[in-house]
């Protein structure tokens, strides 16, 4: 698992294990960190749950317009929107 | 005083698509059906819960296709609801479903009936005794008092396995906090587009409601979709049903009904009046009832296990294919889904629909005998249509 602190960085790898640890999404164990989110199921339900765990564990709130295809497409992406969100 | 008394082959307790498929099926093989169901239409979860997708119909695959996995009542369905929608399967993540509409769904389930010179429906009607004998003497009540039917063979397709209680015959059910949490849908009428993106933006409008202190934290986890009709959405919500859920006691579900009107009109309130996405908006349509996924289920000759749907476990008296991934929904967390190995379909063998010890009775829908695990898959729409069409052919022949 990996050992991620409040207010840490997260590199996109990590974000993979945190997402099946949260029970976010369920991903393979070698998806890539540029594999895409979207068709692994992270819908407007997940998307919630993302936010409040991101929330829990990174210390960040995301808004309603950070949470476009864009930012959460892949785990690179949303590992860089919640390290620009990290301050 | 007397009660008028009339007589049938088959007696299907409960009309929800289970029901549906149960009694047009006996009809269909020959025998003299009633059915009988509490609401003014048929289709329960999918009219008078307004479930808008119909789960189950299809195989897991990675290929391009959806492939239906139950030839019969369940193909027949779904044929009839893209004719009527002009909407074919959608892929979401790994698994394919078929919008439904519940208008549609209730018009359909009068044309079917309708067609069937054999199969008389009662609606607005609740079955009050069930008592065994030569034949089934089946009381119901209505406004416009009792009335006793007879019948020889009975489909208990109640989904609460009504028939078990009135029987004193063994039932299982998990309690809370591992029982499924109900879905509350409701209707929205709304102008615009509906797509992944808007969808994606309105999670994250509904989660400032809730840090707000605007919208109640039930909220979390409630997704819309577009109806398939112009101006049109429905909202579901998964409620916790409190800390004593119990989905078979009226004052549990008093509650329940009222805390999913409440959520969703602050909601709905909420987004009309901040975002532009959601302008004019409003709750068009209450269910009629909440949508129960659990409850209270049979003891047969055979109880379907979570293990064998991993395992896609197979059967030689098997009626149907379970195709539906184990969906659980026991926390505010929301929906957590169990896959077989390998995409695997497992059967569902008869025996399931066979109470222990008793002739006659068949059981169809989400009240088969399985466990919580099972449960979870086999209790969708496009399941149901398959195990009520295996009672119904049963319960014809028996």
């Amino acid at each position: 698992m990996a050992d991620l602190k409040k207010n840490d960085s997260p590199k996109p790898v990590e974000l993979i294990d945190w997402l099946n640890d949260e029970g976010v999404l369920e991903l393979d164990w070698d998806f890539p960190e540029d594999g895409n989110l979207i068709e692994a199921g992270l819908d407007s339900m997940a998307v919630m749950q993302l936010v409040v765990a991101v929330e829990d564990r990174f210390g960040v709130e995301l808004g309603p317009s950070d949470l476009t295809r864009e930012n959460l497409a892949t785990p690179v992406t949303l590992a860089a929107l919640i390290a620009a969100r990290t301050s | 005083m007397r009660t008028p008394r009339e007589s049938f082959d088959v007696a299907v307790v409960g009309g929800g698509s289970a029901g549906l498929a149960a009694a047009v099926t006996a009809a269909r093989e020959g025998a003299r059906v009633v059915l009988i169901d509490r609401h003014g239409s048929a289709g329960g979860m999918g009219t008078a819960s307004l479930v808008h997708s119909f789960c189950g119909l299809y195989l897991l695959s990675d290929g391009p296709e959806a492939v239906l996995a139950n030839p019969g009542f369940a193909t027949e369905m779904a044929e009839r609801m893209i004719a009527a929608t002009g909407l074919g399967p959608v892929r979401m993540g790994r698994v394919d479903v078929l919008p439904q509409h519940p208008v549609e769904f209730a018009r359909i389930a009068d044309e079917l009936i309708s067609a069937e010179s054999r199969l008389d429906a009662r609606l607005h009607t609740e079955v009050v005794s069930v008592a065994p004998g030569d034949d089934w003497e089946i009381r119901t009540s209505g406004r416009g008092g009792s009335h006793s039917i007879i019948a020889r063979a009975l489909v208990d397709a109640s989904g609460d396995a009504v028939v078990a209680e009135m029987l004193g015959m063994e039932t299982e059910r998990v309690d809370s906090p591992h029982l499924q949490r109900p879905a509350y849908v409701f209707g929205v009428r709304r102008n615009g587009e509906l797509g992944e993106a808007e969808r994606l933006e309105t999670a994250g409008l509904i989660l400032e409601g809730i840090r707000a202190g605007s919208v109640p934290a039930e909220a979390m986890g409630l997704n819309f979709r577009s109806s398939g009709r112009e101006g049109e959405a429905f909202g579901t919500l998964d409620l916790s049903g409190g800390g004593n859920y119990d989905p078979l006691d009226g004052a549990c579900l008093t509650r329940l009904e009222t805390a999913g009107r409440a959520t969703a009109a602050k909601v709905v309130v909420w987004l009309a009046g901040n975002s532009g996405l959601w302008k004019g908006a409003y709750v068009s349509h209450w269910p009629t009832r909440a949508g129960v996924r659990e409850s209270r289920r049979w003891v047969g000759e055979v109880v379907l296990t979570g293990d064998d749907l991993l395992k896609g476990k197979r059967f030689e008296d098997e009626i149907a294919l379970a195709t539906w991934p184990m969906e659980f929904r026991e926390n505010a967390r929301g929906p957590k889904l169990r896959f077989p190995e390998g995409n695997r379909a497992a059967g569902i063998p008869l025996r399931c629909l066979k109470p222990k010890g008793i002739e006659r009775l068949f059981v169809a829908g989400r009240c088969i005998s399985t466990d919580h695990g099972a449960q979870a898959s086999i209790r969708v729409m496009g399941t149901c249509f398959a195990t009520g069409e295996a009672a119904g052919r049963a319960a014809a022949g028996a």
